[in-house]
């Protein structure tokens, strides 16, 4: 059973947070980067890190473990920033995204995707696009656009979410 | 201009009316005495002045259907034309007609027609009948050329040579030569030559005479027209000739000078045979023709001079043409704004490179391009800057239809329309300016009959300012209304929960509620304000251009509204600061002083975030403690004072920096909706400093009612 | 100091008018009802202009306007005089007296300040 939104073949970048393998589509990656030092904006959610300078420009870095649950991203000689363009409501908005370490570039065939399983998983399924297999381990393939919804980040001062 | 406009119409009403009940009378004895040259005239007057008066204050029918009356009665005053019973029965209903139309009755154009007809046929009917046709006169008060259409401009710069000889009997009429030279100077680049060669020997003089004549050479964009309208009330007492030397079109085709002797020929001083005579000999054209007695000394300068001014016109056109303004698209600019923004960066990189090696020739070099790209920031910004006054010249537009609308007499001036601001600044005031306007038209500014009745002319006004003060610009709405209403004001915000019954607040604080969210003092909704949503949207966009306002009001004599913005949204002079181990930049324009915070000081206020600034107190608020910061507390902090709100606040940090050229970038949407920071910026190491918003920090610590006293 | 101009005007209404168009130009104005009101005023008052309607009861414009030539202070003030007739014999008749300037009515506010400053300076 094939996921029904993906019909092409498809590259990914797989990396890694903690031991689990994750995949992003290769066409919203714009580069990645060695994750130096981050900017902390006061008064935010911690899964937001703050910013970081791309080449002049500021650009918000997110922490995806944070954001699924897991501990915070300790910065080891492995750890990356996966610099993403996501749509944000009608815009398109560039942010980071930290990586334990990032693993390679890979092709997935769509009958190779399976949908997620509704029951097992630890995160809310709804970020996952689907769940590919390689070398008998399984990459969960990101919805990098839902993860971050518009209220989310708009109005994160007054949902009282925990701040650092 | 209108008020004067609206009291003639009354003043013309009423004068009209008691000129009308005169002519009843006058009409009435005229029919005794028909042959009454004094009661004629009297008639012959009221018309005319009816007539010229209503022309004059818009009454355009009356002026209209009079004029045939004043025809008529000019015939009998000039006795080509009798007094006959058929007259007085028209002119009297004329006279009726007239007043009810004054009284603004609609009435029957079919009378009027009528009674137009009637007496048409009547002064056909008689010896002589010239009449003359009544033309709603367009305005052009003064001949046929002078008026406004004379100062449209013909894009075409031409030189003109003018003769100006005046008759001798030129000041005979009031005239004063000099003052047309004058006005002719004001139309373009003109050089005058007087001719005295005319002037008689003192014995013979008469002071009260015109002997002097004037060549002129003038180069103008204005038509001939305007010209010779310089000279309208003189034409015919002066000899004048208006020619053509260089048009601009001519001007590619040929390059060369004319030389003297074909000026002096063209202006037909001397004839060709003359010139050709004396060209044999080979001294300057000038001397020999003078010394040959052909032409005066004067008209030799006076062409030299022609020949100068042609010389002149051309280098400046030249001038001109090589520095003509070009047009760039504003992504142009906004590219290379980012682009100095980034050079801006490296710079600071660069300085803190050669400082680190300590290398003379390397800091030489830091140096010399620290002050290049400071050049270049200043300059690239000064590209950016438009004049405010386009902004306020729409609004005239805007106030002018909405005190109509409502009613109301109101008069706009503006002050400072030479302002210079940032493009964006200037296109994000717009929104804002436009809702101060209308509430001071809509709330503010009373109906013409209460104001007179508070003894404050009919007219209100709102007034715009626009002025520099250090790194902002202030822009000042004033209106002379009615003020705001403190205890209404108060009533509301208790109404809409704002505030509670029990708050004490100040003058200050009880004004600025009005820019609290969904707050409206206006007993009715009108569809000039709206529906009190507004004013907090002002504070909201003026905030997000990093400003501030300012509110200030007096019951019965009206309110200021004050915005103060930054003359630049990209980059800005900043005060680097580090607390813990992240830098903060504050703008430097907030920024009044730097002093020491000490253990000392601290237990001396028993607990309390209060300084003694030379003797002042001066609340502060922990910047550590705002954004959270845990980090060690050094021994000294540092009290960075600064200004919001009209009060001084201290902001204390651990260390401070120095200034720092701050490129300002923004935080993205991501980042939208924090508070206290209003962006970021890039710094020499390449880590990235946040900028304080503090307006934003000392508003949000009063509005937690924290421990500091402010 | 302001300039004195005086209006010269049998309609209280163009009197009105010119005299708020000019003193809101800074001008100081005063106000005659008749070429015979205007010689009496102008014996008592520093006058630099003189803007006369021409058909006025008393002394009318053409009158006024001899009559102040033939002052010899006066001999060189500007005197501008308002018309109605388009045609031309009044302003000719009015330019021969020694008028300076004209006006043709209706004139707007701006305009009559354009004609006080040709020639008054």
């Amino acid at each position: 059973m094939a996921v029904a939104s993906i019909t092409d073949t498809t590259q990914y970048l797989t990396f890694k947070l903690a031991e689990e393998v994750f995949a992003l589509d290769i066409v919203k990656v714009r580069e990645v980067l060695e994750f130096s030092s981050v900017t902390k904006i006061p008064r935010t959610p911690v899964f937001m890190r703050g910013v970081i300078n791309l080449r002049g420009s500021v650009v918000p870095v997110v922490d995806l473990r944070l954001k699924f649950g897991m501990s915070q991203t300790e910065k080891n000689i492995n750890t990356c920033v996966i610099i993403v363009e996501i749509s944000l409501g009608s815009e398109k908005t560039i942010l980071g995204a930290l990586a334990d370490s990032v693993q390679e570039v890979i092709e997935l065939e769509p009958e190779r995707i399976e949908p997620p399983p509704n029951i097992g998983m630890h995160m809310n399924t709804e970020f996952i696009k689907g769940m590919g297999k390689r070398d008998d381990v399984f990459i969960i393939i990101l919805d990098i656009d839902r993860i971050f919804t518009l209220e989310e980040l708009a109005d994160f001062h007054k949902t009282g979410q925990q701040f650092n | 201009m209108n008020e004067g406009l609206d009291k003639g119409r009354e003043i013309f009403t009423e004068e009209a009316n008691e000129l009308l009940a005169e002519l009843e009378i006058s009409l009435l004895e005229l029919e005794e005495t028909p042959t009454d040259t004094e009661l004629i005239g009297r008639v012959f007057r009221a018309m005319h002045t009816i007539k010229g008066s209503g022309a004059m204050f818009g009454f355009e029918d009356i002026a209209h259907f009079t004029h045939e009356v004043e025809t008529a009665f000019d015939l009998v005053r000039t006795g080509n034309m009798l007094v006959t019973k058929e007259l007085m029965n028209l002119t009297l209903r004329a006279r009726d007609q007239i007043r009810a139309m004054l009284d603004g009755i609609s009435v029957d154009e079919a009378i009027s027609n009528e009674i137009i007809a009637s007496l048409r046929a009547l002064m056909n009917s008689s010896a002589t009948s010239e009449q003359v046709e009544y033309e709603p006169q367009d305005h052009r008060a003064v001949g046929s050329q002078t008026g406004q259409e004379s100062k449209d401009v013909d894009s075409d710069i031409t030189t003109y040579r003018i003769r100006f000889k005046p008759h001798k009997e030129l000041f005979l009429t009031g005239s004063n030569p000099l003052l047309m030279l004058g006005e002719l100077s004001e139309l373009g680049n003109c050089v005058v030559i007087a001719q005295t060669a005319a002037i008689p020997l003192l014995r013979e003089l008469d002071p009260e005479m015109c002997f002097v004549s004037w060549d002129i050479v003038l180069t103008t964009c204005h038509g001939q027209n305007a010209i010779k309208d310089v000279f309208i009330f003189v034409q015919d007492i002066c000899d004048l000739t208006i020619e053509t030397i260089e048009a601009d079109s001519n001007m590619q085709e040929e390059e060369r000078h004319l030389k003297l002797g074909e000026i002096l020929l063209s202006r037909g001083d001397v004839t060709i045979d003359e010139l050709n005579k004396v060209l044999g000999k080979q001294r300057r054209v000038g001397e020999i023709l003078v010394d040959a007695g052909l032409v005066k000394e004067e008209q030799i300068q006076a062409a030299l001079v022609e020949q100068q001014h042609i010389k002149d016109v051309r280098q400046q056109r030249a001038k001109q043409e090589s520095m003509a303004s070009i047009r760039v698209p504003s992504e142009k600019l906004d590219g290379l704004v980012d682009l100095v923004g980034e050079l801006v960066t490296v710079q600071a990189r660069l300085t803190q490179t050669s400082v680190a090696f300590a290398d003379p020739v390397l800091s030489v070099i830091a140096e010399e391009v620290e002050r290049i790209t400071w050049e270049l920031r200043d300059r690239t910004m000064g590209i950016r800057m438009l004049p405010i006054g386009s902004t306020f010249s729409k609004f005239k537009r805007l106030v002018r239809d909405l005190s109509d609308e409502l009613g109301k007499e109101i008069v706009m001036t503006t002050d400072g329309a030479d302002t210079e601001l940032d493009k964006t600044v200037i296109e994000k005031l717009n929104d804002p300016l436009v809702h101060i306007i209308r509430n001071s038209i809509d709330h503010g500014i009373e109906s013409p009959e209460v104001r007179v009745q508070a003894g404050k002319p009919r007219h209100g006004t709102v007034h715009l300012i626009a002025g520099h003060s250090g790194a902002n610009v202030l822009i000042q709405i004033q209106d002379d209304g009615a003020g705001l209403d403190k205890e209404a004001i108060l009533n509301k915000a208790v109404k809409n929960g704002i505030i509670t019954p029990d708050a004490e607040l100040l003058e200050k604080e009880i004004f600025s509620l009005i820019f609290e969210p969904g707050f409206s003092t206006a007993k009715t909704v009108t569809s000039v304000s709206g529906r009190g949503v507004g004013m907090d949207v002002v504070k909201k966009n003026i905030a997000a251009l990093r400003g501030t306002v300012d509110i200030k009001s007096k019951k019965g004599v009206g309110t200021t509204i004050a915005l103060k913005l930054p003359l630049t949204l990209a980059i800005i002079d900043g005060l680097l600061v580090k607390v813990g181990e992240d830098y903060y930049v504050i703008p430097l324009s907030a920024v009044h002083e730097c002093v020491e915070l000490t253990a000392n000081d601290i237990e001396k206020s028993h607990g309390r975030h209060i300084s003694y600034v030379r003797g002042a107190i001066v609340p502060y608020i922990r910047l550590r403690e705002q954004f959270l910061i845990n980090a060690p507390v050094p021994e000294v902090e540092q009290i960075v004072i600064t200004e919001a709100e009209d009060q001084r606040v201290g902001l204390v940090v651990d260390y401070v920096i120095g200034e720092h050229q701050t490129v300002i970038k923004s935080l993205g949407r991501m980042y939208k909706s924090v508070e206290g920071v209003s962006g970021a910026t890039i710094l020499g190491d390449g880590t990235v400093a946040l900028i304080v918003d503090v307006p934003k920090i000392v508003s949000s610590v009063k509005l937690e009612g924290s421990e500091v006293a402010l | 100091m302001s300039k004195t101009i005086m209006t010269v005007d049998d309609s209280a209404s163009i009197r009105q008018m010119v005299s708020f168009t000019l003193k809101g130009a800074g001008y100081t104005v005063v106000e005659a009802v008749d070429g015979k009101d205007a010689l009496a005023k102008l014996k008592t008052n520093t006058v630099h202009m003189v803007i006369t309607d021409l058909n006025m009861p008393n002394l009318d414009g053409i009158g006024l306007i001899r009559a102040v030539r033939a002052i010899p202070s006066f001999k060189f003030i500007p005197i501008v005089m308002l018309t109605t007739e388009s045609q031309d014999t009044k302003k000719q008749e009015g330019k021969t007296a020694g008028a300076t300037g004209w006006i043709v009515k209706p004139f707007k506010p701006e305009q009559l300040l354009t004609v006080v400053k040709k020639v008054l300076g």
